[in-house]
C-alpha cells in the first residue's frame, strides 16, 4: 500500500528467468523464488500477483535479454553453419522449457514462445535469403541441435550438406 | 477449507463447515477485475501472518480470519498449508486470500484461466 518496493525489480526477473530456465515450473515454488530473489513473499504477491504472473515477466525478460540479441546475430549470419553455431552457443534455457511444458498449458506462454520462434525464422530468411518453410527448419535443426548437447559434429555435418544449396 | 469458483464476472469464495466461525465470514465475492492472480504456496503459512483481528489464530491448528501485516489486511482460512491457494487482489478491502483447497492445482488453473 503505497510503501516503497525494497528490492530491485529487474534483478529479481533475471534471477527469476536462471530459477525457471534451468527447472520445470511446477518445481519452482514459491519458497524458492522467495529464497532466490531477496524478495518478501509480500512484495512478490503485490508485484507480480502470482507465481504465473512472475514466470510471463521472466519469461519476456528472457526473450528480450536472450532471443531478441540471438535474432539480430542471426540476421546477418552468412551461412548455415554460422547460424547453427549462433543458436546452439545461446543461452535459451527457458524458452526451450516454456515451449515444452507451459505452452501447451497455458496460452499466453504459448504467444510468447510462436513469436519468438517466428522472429528465429525471420531473421535466418533475411540472412539467408531461403524461403521461411525451410528457414523453419534451420532453427528447428539449430533448437534440436542446442537440446541434444555436444552440437558440433552433428552442427558441421548439417551444415555441410545446406550450406551448398544457398 | 474454502470453495473457490467462478460466477460470472465474479469469483467466489464460500468458507465451508465451522470454519467460517473461526474465519468470522460465511463467503468472499470479488470482481474478476479486481483478482491479480493466483498461487499454490504451501510455504506461506510458515511466515509472519502479522495481527489478528478478527478471527482465530491457533499455530499449527487453524489460521482463520483477517490479519494486519505491513498496512495490508490479508484473510486466512487454512488448517493444511498443503494445500494454500494465494490469490491477490487489487483495489479489494483484502490485499490477499490465503485458503486452503481441496485442489489447490485445480483452483489455480480455475482462477487463471478466468483472468486470461
Amino acid at each position: 500500500m503505497g510503501r516503497p518496493r525494497a528490492f530491485d525489480e529487474g534483478e529479481a526477473v533475471r534471477a527469476a528467468v536462471a530459477l525457471f530456465g534451468g527447472r520445470a515450473y511446477d518445481g519452482v515454488s514459491v519458497d524458492d523464488l522467495v529464497n532466490h530473489l531477496g524478495v518478501h513473499r509480500n512484495s512478490l504477491y503485490k508485484t507480480f500477483g502470482s507465481k504465473r504472473g512472475l514466470y510471463l515477466a521472466a519469461l519476456r525478460r528472457h526473450l528480450a535479454d536472450d532471443v531478441r540479441p540471438l535474432a539480430v546475430a542471426l540476421a546477418a549470419a552468412p551461412d548455415v553453419a554460422t547460424a547453427l553455431r549462433l543458436t546452439t552457443e545461446a543461452d535459451l534455457g527457458l524458452l526451450l522449457l516454456a515451449a515444452v511444458e507451459r505452452a501447451p498449458a497455458d496460452e499466453e506462454v504459448a504467444a510468447e514462445v510462436a513469436s519468438a520462434l517466428g522472429d528465429l525464422d525471420q531473421a535466418v530468411v533475411d540472412a539467408l535469403g531461403v524461403p521461411a518453410e525451410l528457414a523453419a527448419g534451420i532453427t528447428a535443426a539449430a533448437l534440436g541441435l542446442l537440446l541434444r548437447g555436444d552440437a558440433d559434429r552433428a552442427g558441421a555435418a548439417l551444415a555441410e550438406r545446406l550450406d551448398p544449396l544457398r | 477449507m474454502a470453495l473457490v469458483h467462478i460466477d460470472g464476472e465474479d469469483l467466489v469464495v464460500v468458507i465451508e463447515g465451522l470454519d467460517k466461525l473461526w474465519a468470522l465470514k460465511s463467503s468472499l465475492t470479488i470482481p474478476l477485475v479486481n483478482v491479480r492472480g493466483a498461487t499454490a504456496d504451501p510455504g506461506i503459512s510458515a511466515d509472519p501472518k502479522g495481527i489478528r483481528a478478527p478471527g482465530a489464530h491457533v499455530p499449527g491448528v487453524i489460521t482463520a480470519g483477517t490479519f494486519h501485516l505491513d498496512g495490508e489486511k490479508v484473510f486466512w482460512d487454512v488448517k493444511d498449508p498443503s494445500k494454500a491457494v494465494v490469490i491477490e487482489l487489487a483495489d479489494e478491502r483484502y490485499a490477499r486470500l490465503v485458503v486452503q483447497v481441496d485442489d489447490p492445482r485445480a483452483t489455480v488453473s480455475l482462477v487463471e484461466n478466468a483472468l486470461s
